[in-house]
């Protein structure tokens, strides 16, 4: 091949570059790249970031309102499926929004005839539906525990806190990206996403609630939840990972035409 | 024209269910030519350009690129594609669009043509600190044009690249193609203008029904393609209309 390695603008190569190119990190450098661009673009017009968040606040409000009546020995039994409802539902608004801008201006199909890892798409789109699912989730804790006293355990272990929604939201987000790819590049059938998504996405919501729950009444099995999490998490994103660029831009069926097409012309 | 074939399609065929867009097509790109593939609407252009650039497998056939059938990194690192839509982000300068194709290059072992240079070779140097959202059509095609010549790539798609351009548009996306020519590289233009085709071509070539109809190379003694190509052309009526045959 004649392409020369080189830096961003045509500069000569640096040392961390061949190092990165050497253990297979490019995927990863591309997609830190794709994230920060998503996530820039994301600043100037505050689109994603205004609608989640708003979003979660009106539903932490409405879930307040509801069960404000509830006893404080009921509390940490709403109190896990008022968190994890909320990320659902943000998460869902989120997803349906990531390819948006990509379908609208079409640049998905520019990343997908650059020299970019199509697996780095996946992982920036990932990385970005995390950030916004984390800051929501942000809103909710804090909400949660000021309405809440059952929810006080949050304040109390913000770390076990920290570990739980952190695992919980990466879930969602490594399979919801891909579902949002898929729906994404072929006639954008955003109303698939929700049937799609929900019962897929259901196994690690599920881990999750049970591992909040054990979190709020003090159980040891907290950390048996959160390693089921982390576990999921790692299916997730292997799966994901894998299944990403065949969703994008299908299989090719290989060899089979053609050597029905040789047989022929022979 | 004896030079080996850049880009060979052979007996490609694609189908969408029962609907049959491209059936056994043959085509051979060769370094340093200009190939104009023109065809009504549904021809199977698109369906065509998007197999060409590995965003479709075939449902049969064989596409070899630079001697391989695969389209992995590698192979995108040395070919390009203008899309009819400018594909650029709204929210980033025309400058930043530019430089994140170029650092994403760069992260694959790829070279960069300098990004400003680029700009201006394009007549897009003065609005490098714009926003693409802010530019008209015409303009983000030449911006979508500077993407896809920084890594000055051996194979150029093009597909309906003079839609929205003005004279002078025409007259520089014309001279950049022939001076890509030079340079060595293969270029497919998509169009369903005969005109802005034949203006830059060196073989034009008719897809109908998802076949090769007919090609018309260039005549060498007299530069033109001659009324064969308006004959061929006029096979199709949404060209006919066009080419006024």
């Amino acid at each position: 091949m004649s392409v020369a390695i080189a830096g961003p603008v045509g500069a000569p190569v640096t040392r961390s570059d061949r190092v990165t190119t050497l253990l297979g990190m490019v995927a990863l450098r591309q997609a830190w790249l794709l994230a920060v661009n998503d996530l820039r673009q994301e600043a100037r017009d505050l689109e994603l970031i205004l609608t989640s968040s708003f979003f979660s606040l009106v539903v932490l409000i409405m879930l307040g309102m509801s069960f404000s009546a509830l006893g404080v020995s009921s509390q940490p039994l709403a109190v896990p499926g008022m968190l994890w409802l909320s990320v659902a539902f943000v998460g869902a608004l989120t997803l349906g929004r990531i390819f948006t801008r990509e379908r609208e201006f079409d640049t998905l199909r520019a990343l997908l005839v650059a020299p970019v890892e199509r697996v780095s798409i996946y992982l920036a789109k990932a990385f970005v539906t995390l950030v916004i699912l984390l800051g929501c989730s942000l809103i909710t804790v804090l909400g949660l525990t000021l309405l809440f006293p059952a929810a006080q355990p949050f304040a109390q272990r913000p770390m076990a806190t920290a570990a739980l929604v952190l695992m919980g939201c990466t879930a969602y987000a490594g399979v919801g990206t891909l579902f949002a790819a898929g729906l994404a590049s072929s006639s954008g059938k955003n109303v698939l996403l929700s049937v799609i998504l929900y019962p897929l996405t259901m196994p690690s919501l599920l881990f999750a609630l049970v591992a909040t729950r054990s979190l709020l009444e003090g159980h040891e099995s907290f950390t048996t939840y959160l390693g089921q999490l982390a576990a999921t998490n790692v299916l997730a994103f292997v799966v994901g990972a894998w299944l990403f660029e065949p969703v994008l831009v299908g299989v090719p069926q290989k060899r089979r035409g053609t050597a029905r097409a040789a047989r022929r012309r022979r | 024209m004896d030079a080996p074939a850049l880009l060979s399609l052979r007996d490609i065929s694609k189908h969408f269910g029962r609907l049959a867009v491209l059936r056994g097509l043959d085509l051979d790109l060769r370094a340093g030519e200009i190939v104009g593939l023109i065809g009504a609407n549904g021809a199977g252009k698109s369906t065509l350009l998007s197999i060409i650039a590995g965003l479709m497998p075939p449902s049969r056939g064989q596409r070899v690129f630079a001697g391989s059938e695969g389209v992995g990194l590698d192979e995108r690192a040395r070919f390009a594609v203008v899309s009819h839509t400018a594909q650029t982000y709204p929210r980033l300068t025309a400058l930043e669009n530019l430089e994140l194709f170029a650092k994403l290059r760069a992260q694959a072992g790829c070279h960069s043509e300098p990004l400003l240079p680029t700009l201006d070779k394009l007549g897009l140097g003065y609005a490098a600190q714009r926003q693409a959202g802010t530019f008209s059509r015409g303009m983000l095609q030449r911006l979508a044009l500077a993407r896809a010549l920084l890594g000055k790539p051996e194979m150029l798609l093009l597909d309906e690249p003079f839609t929205a351009l003005d004279r002078p548009g025409r007259t520089l996306l014309a001279s950049v193609l022939a001076s890509e020519r030079d340079r060595g590289a293969a270029i497919l233009l998509i169009s369903h203008d005969l005109e802005a085709l034949v203006s830059v071509a060196d073989r034009v070539v008719l897809l109908e029904q998802g076949v090769i109809a007919g090609a018309v190379p260039r005549a060498p003694d007299n530069d033109t393609f001659g009324p064969r190509v308006r004959e061929l052309a006029g096979r199709m009526p949404a060209v006919r209309a066009e080419a006024g045959a």
